[in-house]
């Protein structure tokens, strides 16, 4: 399905719907998210920006559309495996792919920071383990944390933990990287140092997703920003576009709020 | 008037001694037996109360195969037949009084499985004893799997989405990162129990297993003296009963220091 080289997750008409369809969280969102991208996605709080994300690694489910990852439409239940057979749709192999870092960190916290980067490349993927020790390693010290292997997540401060969190995600080498408001559970004086690890991401050319309350960041180092409403994609464009010449009076209210 | 304990009375039991060690080494296995059994029970109550199993599921889905958002269909959709014999068995087990429960296990279940005739040690008399494990057992599975359950449900639900989306599945997901957080949880709790079971375990007399109490009723029966074996008994309990939970609560402080997130 996946015409375009380009394009590595397009999202169609995606929707989630509550009781009904009284309350539309998703309403017929429709994105394309092409390899290196570094996508920004800004909104008031219940404009349904974190369910959007979270609902590209179906950990929330929608209730109709599509999303193609790898060209396979990872909403459906079955697809089809190219034979013209029909089989069942591997979530966990497609989440591989998707590395995600949360609000609230999400560490293991009955395991050190190195097994709780090694876990899942030695668990899912069959790597070795010393191989997996040496990488963590490695990327550990890339976000100035190497001599923080053998401590439990307790032990870190907030901007610490969501540093490892990120490189956790990185283990899997993932294609893309999804992050749902990363700095929003952060001290301000923590802030900085995971942008910045996010910042040397995208200078790397990471393809990302991020939700995000920083519009400093949103505009730096995005390089497209979404204006999500009510549950719908209101408006999209570059960072300029968004944050000099915004069009949505919706989107003008909101800038003129947090940006004061 | 007379005293209502008379120490002259205890020599007398003295020479019944030996009935109140057997009581001792009954009770003593009689708990951790029924611990065990139950353990494996709760444990199996527990997965079919938390499995995902809906046979109607079908219904719950629209022409694309997306969930759909409420109405009946939606309802009906989410019945889940493991969970809703797990959740009745729980709740009638706990609803009813357990001398109840050992007597319809007893002369109920019992009387048409017939069980061999013999005894274990020398003494332990194998067809009272088994259907006493038995209902105990089946008695503090019910309690057992909301310990486990709610062990399962107090780690955090963002644990499950992080190992979710680094690949994990399901199972490696309970293997790796919920059931080692939720039986550090809920080991405190488990050992508690065990303590209920001891105590507990003391109705088993009125089937004829020969615990603890049964050796208060067999001294009552030969000298008719009531209160002092009554009294041995309770020191019996006690002994079993205190240090195991003083135990457990120095277990319970050392597992919670430096556990906060």
């Amino acid at each position: 399905m996946a015409t375009d080289d380009k394009v590595l997750i397009q999202v169609r008409n995606l929707k989630k719907y509550y009781n009904r369809g009284t309350i539309k969280a998703l309403d017929d969102i429709t994105v394309d998210v092409n390899k290196g991208d570094v996508m920004a996605v800004i909104g008031p709080s219940g404009s349904g920006k974190s369910t959007f994300l979270r609902s590209l690694n179906l950990l929330e489910q929608p209730t109709g559309g599509s999303i193609f990852f790898d060209g396979v439409d990872i909403t459906k239940k079955k697809v089809p495996d190219g034979k013209g057979r029909m089989v069942k749709m591997n979530l966990d192999l497609h989440r591989q792919k998707m590395g995600m870092v949360f609000q609230h960190f999400n560490l293991f916290p009955h395991l050190t920071i190195m097994d709780n980067m090694t876990l899942a490349p030695v668990q899912v993927k069959g790597m070795n383990e010393n191989e997996a020790e040496k990488k963590a390693q490695g990327l550990l010290e890339r976000v100035g944390l190497g001599d923080r292997a053998n401590a439990y997540p307790i032990q870190l401060s907030g901007g610490q933990k969501q540093r490892v969190a990120i490189v956790r995600a990185l283990m899997m080498e993932p294609e893309v990287m999804l992050f749902d408001e990363p700095t929003s559970a952060l001290d301000p004086e923590m802030v900085g140092e995971v942008l910045d690890v996010m910042k040397e991401l995208a200078k790397a050319g990471m393809t990302m997703v991020v939700v995000t309350h920083e519009m400093g960041f949103a505009r730096e180092v995005g390089n497209r920003v979404l204006f999500m409403a009510e549950g719908k994609l209101v408006e999209e464009g570059t960072p300029e576009d968004i944050f000099d010449h915004p069009r949505n009076l919706r989107l003008k209210e909101f800038l003129s709020q947090v940006l004061k | 008037m007379d005293s209502f304990v008379k120490l002259s009375n205890f020599p007398v039991i003295m020479g019944y001694r030996q009935l109140f060690l057997q009581g001792l080494l009954v009770t003593v296995l009689l708990s951790l037996l029924t611990v065990l059994v139950g353990f494996v029970l709760a444990l199996i109550l527990a997965l079919m109360r938390l499995s995902n199993f809906r046979p109607l599921g079908f219904l719950g889905l629209n022409e694309e195969g997306f969930e759909l958002d409420g109405g009946w269909r939606s309802v009906v959709s989410k019945f889940n037949p493991l969970s809703f014999l797990a959740t009745a068995y729980v709740e009638i087990l706990r609803s009813t009084p357990v001398l109840v429960q050992v007597f319809i296990i007893y002369y109920g279940v019992f009387s048409i499985i017939q069980l061999p005739s013999f005894t274990f040690f020398g003494f332990v008399k194998f067809e009272r004893f088994f259907p006493g494990v038995v209902a105990l057992g089946m008695n503090s599975g019910a309690y057992l799997c909301e310990i486990i359950r709610s062990g399962i449900q107090s780690v955090d639900g963002g644990q499950t989405e992080a190992a979710r989306s680094l690949g994990l599945s399901q199972i490696q997901n309970l293997r790796f990162i919920i059931l080692p957080q939720a039986i550090k949880n809920i080991l405190p709790a488990i050992a508690n129990e065990f303590v209920v079971i001891i105590k507990e375990s003391s109705i088993t007399y009125t089937i004829g297993v020969q615990d603890i109490m049964s050796a208060v009723n067999a001294v009552k029966g030969a000298t008719f003296i009531i209160v002092e074996p009554l009294l041995v008994a309770t020191a019996i309990y006690f002994c079993l009963c205190f240090p195991t939970s003083k135990i457990i609560a120095y277990f319970e402080r050392r597992m919670s220091r430096g556990d906060r997130r």
